[in-house]
């Protein structure tokens, strides 16, 4: 009887020594964790602000730049990466201190068709390249990139505007560096130019 | 030579009998297409309305690609998915309506699973009927900070040009920038590209 509530005490006080190692080990996990997430979002600090999308010369329908203008808020808000995703003429803009303006100009695009991909499957892609600038307030270029978003097998059209957003995010949330170095040093702000190919 | 005669006799009046009847089914036909051409209400750009469409994309609070009906209330433009929340747009703040025209695939997913497992490359042959014109609507309006918003919606052809006239009707304004343009296309509003 005396034996087993020695065994039974010793059996609690390891259990609870274990309980507490590991506790101790997620506790510093967890600590270890915040730093580097803090370290690896500087941008964070940053809001940006999506301008509508500059056809350019080209005969873009409109339904198309309305998509990729509401594609590319919705893709950067997935992101993260920013403070705040502001729309173009949003008045909150002015009292934001960090603000980047994101430009997006058109620089080709071939337009397809639906029936003829369902048809040939190898004609009637449509895509869209477009050059994308992270800006700062004073016109400064953070970011310059190439990006291309097609459709070529299925899906309708504005699915190559959903494409292009999402490569438009992806290049950006690549290129953190850059947003980070333009955080550190403001008055001369490096440009990175690369063109992403999707 | 009587019996031929009247054989032949009652062939023609049975054939003069069908033409009749066809004759009378096609005027009743007709009629009755008239008649309810003539019933439709005629469009007042005033008048409440209210069409099915498809939201494709932009409408504050509502999925993409859902179903629902557009119509509008006094001065607001609103989209309710069946059995949700009405969401609403004030028709002021509608800065731009663009119409377009889209050709798109029927059937969706199962129609596509159809044509893909259709041998003999029998589905492309499917997909060169299996397509539809629809009108889409394109909006720009702005939110109470001023940001700039697009909304898409896709809707029966013919349908876009109603709502197009009951949003310009109501305060909705077009393109200033297209006054040039507009001038052109007799209706204040570019027309998409299929």
């Amino acid at each position: 009887m005396k034996t087993n509530k020695r065994s039974l005490w010793i059996l609690s006080v390891a259990a609870s020594v274990i309980v507490l190692a590991f506790s101790s080990q997620l506790h510093g996990q967890t600590a270890d964790m915040k730093p580097s997430d803090a370290s690896g979002s500087p941008a964070k600090e940053w809001s940006v602000q999506v301008e509508r999308i500059d056809a350019g010369h080209l005969d873009l329908a409109p339904s198309l730049q309305v998509a990729i203008y509401e594609n590319l808020l919705q893709k950067l808000n997935k992101t993260k990466q920013f403070k705040q995703v502001l729309r173009e003429g949003d008045n909150k803009a002015s009292e934001l201190p960090k603000l980047l303006i994101l430009k997006t100009t058109v620089v080709k695009y071939t337009r397809g068709s639906e029936t003829q991909r369902a048809v040939t499957t190898v004609s009637g892609a449509t895509m869209l390249t477009v050059q994308s600038q992270l800006i700062t307030r004073d016109g400064k270029i953070v970011l310059e990139r190439t990006v291309h978003g097609n459709v070529r097998f299925f899906g309708s059209n504005l699915r190559a505007t959903h494409n292009l957003a999402r490569n438009i995010a992806k290049a950006i949330n690549q290129s953190n560096l850059a947003v980070a170095r333009a955080s550190d040093r403001d008055t001369q702000l490096p440009t990175v130019n690369a063109e992403v190919t999707k | 030579m009587y019996r031929l005669f009247a054989l032949g006799n009652d062939k023609g009046g049975w054939r003069a009998r069908s033409a009749l009847v066809s004759l009378g089914a096609l005027l009743l036909y007709s009629g009755i297409s008239a008649l309810a051409q003539s019933t439709a209400p005629p469009l007042n750009a005033n008048t409440a309305f209210s069409i099915r469409a498809i939201h494709l994309l932009g409408w504050p609070n509502t999925k993409n690609n859902c179903k629902g009906i557009l119509s509008t209330q006094d001065n607001l433009l609103q989209f309710q998915q069946g059995g949700k929340p009405v969401t609403q747009v004030d028709i002021a703040s509608v800065r731009h309506v663009f119409l377009g025209e889209e050709s798109m695939q029927v059937g969706g997913v199962p129609m596509k699973i159809g044509k893909a497992a259709a041998p003999y490359g029998a589905g492309r042959v499917v997909s060169l009927f299996a397509h539809k014109k629809y009108d889409t609507l394109t909006l720009e309006y702005v939110d109470s900070d001023g940001g700039v918003h697009g909304a898409i919606f896709q809707m029966p052809k013919g349908q876009g040009e109603l709502v197009r006239t009951q949003l310009l009707a109501r305060g909705a304004s077009s393109r200033p920038g297209e006054g040039q343009a507009a001038n052109q296309d007799s209706s204040g509003v570019t027309h998409e590209d299929e």
